[in-house]
């Protein structure tokens, strides 16, 4: 039985991730030394059984596209269902919560309405997780609910503000307000964590009915439609890793060093696909020193690394000392060079001897094909 | 009609104007084309024999053919030759398989991790089959291509090229074909040069100035030259159906390439050709040649590049994350494949995908099959673990014994095998079996 499709809004900004969403969208944001943040959702999504899958793409797409090509890697080049890209609305009234924009999905309506499937499941892609959506279905048809949002309790997490939704809900574990306030001490801190599943045909009369204000975002309907509709909450218990500044990124990423957090993501029955590249093993020289890190295929390293993270064919002269850093796709380290807390985009090129230091936990970007 | 079609939309019964127009052309061309029954016509195709089991290989084939043996960390051997296939703009590949194909079909599929999923053409896994008569096992290297005439007419090709799935090298087929052109041959074959004082291990080819072969020895006592036969032919597709037929009826035959068919063609005085290949060609027929072959990508500037970005060595691999070396790990002189986790250290060795390296182990010259587990302060010291192995705690593998030890001193462990806590295992033994004491 096809039960739900998936739909991936991709089609919203976060302001503060500086040089590394200069060149390309949230959705296609590097992370963990092979993967692009587009990969946890989707690989979710088709691990969960989803058999259909639409991607609201941005407004400069061809990272995205390039990524995902016909779907294959997802397996998601089908003759039945797939892939379909959903062009995104040039939004010039971007607020904050517009990862939902019903104009998005109003321009993409035949895709909702040419599907027999009972749900929607939507997220947004600019976090870092890996959730099978079948306990959430499930807990959806128990609850017989109209709408399922996923939460995460965070008030573990952190004493200092979190920015985001929060949910509060009443006896029944149904939502009774959404607020972008961050809950004082003793109230629960149930974030919202851009997943969410909708009835399909729920989805197609609430698009209907808001027609003529399409620049809403679905969320803010929901809000406003809580006392109406049956709206419950699902508690997600993994990892879950939020990407919405330079510092949260690097935090996250940082993360991956975890085993407990790469068993949550990685190791399960569930993979997280991606892009084959098909790289040769990495080579480790004699005088290679590599510590609590992780690294990708095709690397070449001679020199020092210390609790970092290498993307694919990132080469690493002799000599050269990296530390807490983040190294993307074939850059190229020349010899004795130190880098502590940075970040390197693709294909930059550091020469010999050069020192990039940023500061501990906020890292220094250098962005993509630059020469230091 | 012009005019109707100009109010009509662009598109109009499902086809565009354009297209619609054209369709009509060219239906035309096609039924000419399904008329002279061209339709699957190719200038060549490959045949990649992949149905041996490598016995020389021991434990490591008793649960894979020999194609599908892992090198190199993420590769299996069979990777070589598919790639080069690929690589010469080959698209229509046979896959002749026998031997315990289970795991060698699954990883072949339909070729798509080596863009050989072709709507026409592509890889096609070829076993035995059953026919009127019964069906036979394939008796040898020539029968085997006997078997699948049909296979080969129905794409009716001028040449058919001629590989085998357990050589490591990289080549681009196509100058072969070249010279096999200029020569105006019937059969060529490529060869390499290979030290004389190891011609005798070889089937030794003699040519003249022209490159026209004159004899054949098989591993001579006494070479007169050091070109040999690298089990890589192309064939004129009419002289090699030919010869595949007389073959078969001749009782004696052994139905081999290199020992029959051939020997038949040199004596029926076709034009048989030698291509003589430069670059890396490895044979890894047995447990000291597997190894060596693989040791020889730790090397600084391997023969076999497998860095270089033309002419890409593809695989079929599982999406894997990043490999992790933890905070205790050295690893030196070593290639490490994705999703391993290395906590220990690792010397001059080979680690292939998804292997577990636990605290304190030590792995030294040694090559690691894919999801293999070394634990805890276990030590490997020159061999060859088995896929999906597991080595328990405090295990010590390639004892020294000194003297002369078998194999060189290469343990093996074979796949699934899982060796006990505190297990001492001697160089050179090949352990076969799940559970060892």
């Amino acid at each position: 039985m096809k039960k739900a499709i998936g739909i991936i809004s991709s089609n919203h900004k976060e302001e503060f991730l500086q040089g590394i969403i200069k060149d390309r969208p949230i959705a296609a944001v590097p992370f963990a030394g092979r993967y692009r943040l587009l990969d946890f959702a989707l690989s979710s999504m088709v691990n969960s059984g989803l058999r259909t899958v639409g991607i609201i793409t941005p407004f400069h797409y061809r990272p995205v596209l390039d990524h995902l090509g016909a779907g294959k890697e997802w397996s998601l080049d089908r003759k039945c269902g797939g892939l379909f890209v959903l062009p995104g609305s040039n939004n010039s009234l971007q607020s904050k919560n517009n990862k939902f924009s019903l104009k998005d999905f109003l321009n993409n309506i035949e895709f909702l309405e040419f599907d027999t499937s009972d749900y929607v499941v939507l997220t947004g892609c600019s976090n870092v997780f890996n959730i099978d959506f079948r306990s959430v279905i499930e807990s959806h048809e128990k609850n017989n609910a109209d709408i399922t949002m996923v939460y995460k309790d965070v008030s573990q997490d952190s004493d200092t503000e979190i920015e985001g939704l929060f949910l509060n809900k009443d006896n029944d574990g149904k939502i009774s307000s959404i607020t972008g306030k961050w809950p004082k001490k003793d109230e629960q801190r149930d974030l919202f964590v851009d997943i969410f599943i909708i009835n399909r045909n729920l989805f197609l009369e609430i698009l209907k009915g808001y027609e003529n204000i399409e620049y809403l975002d679905l969320i803010d309907v929901i809000e406003e439609n809580l006392k109406t509709l049956k709206v419950y909450g699902y508690r997600f218990e993994d990892y879950l890793g939020r990407i919405i500044s330079i510092q949260s990124y690097y935090k996250c990423s940082m993360e991956m060093l975890n085993p407990i957090v790469r068993s949550q993501l990685f190791m399960g029955t569930n993979r997280i696909h991606t892009k084959i590249k098909d790289n040769p093993p990495t080579k480790y020289a004699s005088k290679a020193a590599v510590r609590d890190s992780l690294v990708s295929s095709g690397c070449f390293i001679q020199g020092e690394v210390n609790s970092s993270i290498l993307f694919r064919g990132v080469n690493i002269h002799p000599g050269a000392k990296i530390k807490n850093s983040i190294i993307m796709q074939r850059c190229d380290i020349g010899k004795d060079a130190v880098l502590e807390n940075v970040i390197l985009d693709k294909y930059v090129k550091v020469n010999n001897k050069v020192v990039l230091k940023g500061m501990d936990g906020s890292p220094m970007v250098i962005s993509k094909k630059a020469v230091v | 009609m012009t005019e109707l079609l100009d109010s009509m939309p662009k598109t109009f019964g499902g086809l565009s104007r354009v297209t619609g127009n054209s369709m009509c052309r060219r239906s035309l061309v096609d039924y000419n084309v399904e008329r002279d029954g061209k339709m699957h016509k190719k200038e060549w195709v490959a045949m990649l024999l992949a149905g041996g089991q490598g016995s020389r290989l021991g434990c490591l084939t008793r649960h894979i053919a020999k194609p599908g043996i892992a090198f190199g960390g993420k590769y299996r051997i069979i990777d070589f030759s598919l790639s080069n296939c690929v690589n010469s703009n080959i698209d229509t590949v046979g896959v002749l398989t026998q031997y315990k194909p289970f795991l060698l079909n699954s990883y072949i599929g339909i070729g798509s991790a080596w863009d050989l999923d072709n709507s026409h053409g592509g890889v096609h896994i070829l076993p035995p089959f059953v026919g009127e008569q019964g069906g036979r096992w394939y008796k040898g290297t020539a029968n085997a291509i006997y078997q699948n005439i049909d296979f080969i007419s129905y794409y009716d090709p001028e040449y058919v090229l001629i590989i085998s799935g357990d050589h490591i090298y990289k080549m681009d087929y196509n100058p072969m074909l070249k010279a096999h052109k200029e020569q105006n041959a019937d059969v060529t074959i490529s060869v390499i040069e290979v030290p004389w004082e190891e011609a005798n291990r070889f089937g030794i080819i003699t040519a003249n100035k022209d490159n026209e072969i004159v004899r054949f020895s098989e591993k001579p006592a006494k070479p007169d030259s050091n070109l040999a036969s690298m089990g890589i032919y192309i064939f004129n597709w009419s002289v090699l159906r030919k010869a595949l037929i007389e073959d078969e009826v001749n009782p004696k035959s052994e139905n081999d390439f290199g020992k029959n068919i051939i020997p038949a063609l040199f004596k029926q005085g076709k034009r048989l050709s030698a291509y003589r290949f430069q670059g890396y060609w490895k044979d890894v027929g047995t447990i000291e040649s597997y190894y060596n072959a693989n040791m020889e990508l730790l090397k600084d500037n391997p023969e076999l590049d497998l860095f270089e970005s033309n002419n890409r060595v593809l695989s079929n691999t599982d999406i894997l994350p990043p490999q992790y070396i933890g905070t205790f790990a050295k690893v030196n002189n070593s290639l490490v494949s994705n999703g391993c986790t290395i906590l220990g250290e690792v010397v001059n060795s080979i680690i292939s995908p998804g292997v577990f390296i636990g605290e304190g182990a030590k792995v030294e010259d040694s090559i690691i099959l894919p999801d293999a587990q070394i634990l805890n302060e276990s030590y490997v010291r020159k061999a060859i673990i088995g896929e999906k192995a597991v080595i328990k705690e405090y295990s010590s593998i390639g004892i020294k014994i000194g003297g002369n030890p078998r194999q060189s001193g290469i343990t093996v462990i074979e796949d699934n095998s899982i060796i006990n806590e505190d297990s001492l295992i001697e160089e050179g033994k090949n352990i076969y079996g799940n559970s060892v004491a």
